[in-house]
């Protein structure tokens, strides 16, 4: 039914090089979030990032969408270093952050807009991602209007209707019912399979990592530094009660549960 | 919802609040008999009110000051609105302008009266000077609070998607997440200019509703003064809803 689109732009590499990032506090003081973290994402692959919360792993992701510049090390999209926040860096937030004085379909047309796409041509991309999302019916509803399935739906749409190079995503699902969240994990794949863009997908849901990723970064607890590197051979969709999946599980849950020891001791929970 | 009340339903609420204040009045003229030029009764006040329609200087009257008002409301908009916004974008500025807005803020549109008539005589300038005053901090601060309020990631989303430069940031995602603080702040301003006009004109005018009130007191025409005060209070209710209904149609919050 969806039509197969261009493979022409087959998603672009990000490459993390030694980055550390060392933040001032509130009170003073100062907060190193990352750790000398070196990671390769090929173009088209699809990462997600899992760690402890407070690991640096939105950290790291806001600083691959440019918004904030390492304090050490460099991240290179494409071959080329980020300045910047750019379009070519779509980005889905865990609040959707959609733009509510909008509606659903300017939200999807505001990206496209500002790159200088003339209105045909806007009109047919935002019309397909909408209907890639299941949205069609909803292009001039006010975004108070949707749930907060829907409004992550148009998020995506909003994100894959640039056909940028990179997708990053902020624990997208979060905030979401455990039944929309299986929902929009499946549609998510099924849309990035058709882009073929490369995603980098931070979360603190280890299943939800192995259901949708190609490989699993596991971060430590604070600073973030590297823990271990996962590949997912599983073929999709894939099956959460097989031993493949719950195999992954014990070994990523493991990683973690060392991690989470060290931060409750570091917090005075356990001897 | 919104819709459903319909003008009626709308305007229940003030019918009561009018029909209490006659009644009260009535009882006190009833009870306490004070001269008609101190507190007329209600009936000698609506033909005073009518009289003054029929003759069309409540209408001369009403139209100076609100000409006055949102020619000044106006002007202070088209400052306190940039500079508000500026503000709340950056750190700087709002370094270098708060201290100033601090200061001046606490003086009330009243007290720069004695030096508007000093400055500017009792010509139109003067008023419109006094307006601005008393317009121009309303609007500035809910201006900055509104921008201020923007949700950081909304920010970051027009950044990713697309706004390369401080001024499309600011057309696609700081005003239009600011507006409805805007309007709130433009409605609650006009509030403010509307009492400031009425005192102005009090003090040193040859027309308005103030100086209709003043010139009642003068000749001794209670009710002349309280036919001005209820051309006040009704203006000042209906401006408000109408800029209320504006607000509505005008940003999204309203559509929730």
């Amino acid at each position: 039914m969806s039509e197969p689109h261009n493979s022409s732009q087959p998603g672009k590499s990000i490459t993390v090089n030694g980055v550390s990032k060392i933040y001032q506090s509130r009170g003073g003081g100062e907060v190193e979030a990352c750790r000398r973290i070196d990671l390769e994402i090929e173009a088209g692959e699809f990462v997600a990032i899992v760690g402890p919360s407070g690991c640096g792993k939105s950290t790291l992701l806001y600083m691959m969408a440019g918004f904030s510049a390492p304090t050490s090390g460099r991240i290179l999209c494409g071959g080329v270093p980020v300045s910047g926040p750019d379009i070519e860096r779509s980005m889905v937030f865990q609040n959707y952050a959609l733009f509510p004085w909008l509606n659903v379909r300017g939200n999807v047309e505001f990206g496209l807009e500002n790159k200088g796409v003339p209105r045909d041509v806007r009109t047919e991309k935002v019309d397909r991602h909408l209907k890639l999302v299941g949205l069609s019916e909803f292009a001039d509803k006010h975004i108070s209007e949707l749930s907060g399935g829907m409004k992550q739906r148009v998020a995506i749409a909003r994100a894959f209707a640039v056909e940028p190079g990179v997708i990053l995503m902020d624990e997208p699902f979060g905030a979401l019912d455990a039944l929309t969240r299986r929902f929009l994990q499946r549609e998510l794949l099924r849309i990035w399979r058709e882009q073929a863009c490369t995603v980098a997908f931070v979360t603190h849901s280890v299943p939800e990592s192995i259901f949708l990723a190609d490989r699993i970064v596991v971060m430590s607890a604070r600073p973030g530094e590297l823990k271990s590197m996962i590949d997912v051979d599983l073929p999709h969709p894939r099956d959460s009660t097989s031993d493949g999946f719950r195999d992954l599980e014990r070994r990523i849950y493991a990683d973690l549960d060392e991690e989470l020891a060290k931060t409750f001791s570091a917090e005075g929970l356990l001897g | 919802m919104r819709e459903g009340r319909g003008l009626f339903g709308h305007l229940l609420p003030y019918l009561y609040a009018a029909a209490f204040i006659v009644v009260v009045w009535q009882l006190v003229v009833t009870l306490t008999k004070p001269h008609v030029s101190l507190l007329p009764p209600p009936y000698l006040v609506a033909q005073g009110f009518y009289e003054l329609v029929a003759s069309g200087k409540l209408f001369v009257h009403a139209g100076v000051s609100l000409g006055r008002v949102f020619s000044a409301w106006f002007l202070s908009m088209l400052i306190a609105v940039p500079l508000g916004l500026a503000m709340g974008r950056s750190r700087l500025i709002e370094r270098l302008a708060d201290p100033l807005i601090e200061l001046l803020r606490p003086i009330s549109p009243l007290a720069w009266i004695p030096l508007a008539i000093l400055w500017f005589g009792i010509g139109e300038s003067g008023k419109i000077f006094i307006v601005f005053i008393g317009t121009f901090f309303p609007t500035l601060l809910a201006t900055v609070a509104g921008v201020k309020g923007i949700e950081p990631h909304l920010i970051h989303a027009g950044q990713v998607f697309g706004c390369k430069s401080q001024f499309s940031l600011f057309r696609r995602i700081v005003l239009p997440a600011a507006l409805p603080s805007i309007i709130t702040g433009l409605r609650i301003s006009f509030g403010t200019g509307w009492a400031a006009i009425i005192a102005a004109e009090l003090v040193a005018a040859r027309s308005g509703l103030g100086y209709l009130i003043a010139n009642g007191m003068e000749i001794l025409r209670a009710d002349q003064v309280l036919v001005g005060m209820i051309a006040i209070g009704i203006l000042g209710v209906a401006f408000d809803a109408g800029l209320r209904y504006v607000g509505r149609r005008l940003t999204w919050e309203g559509a929730a």
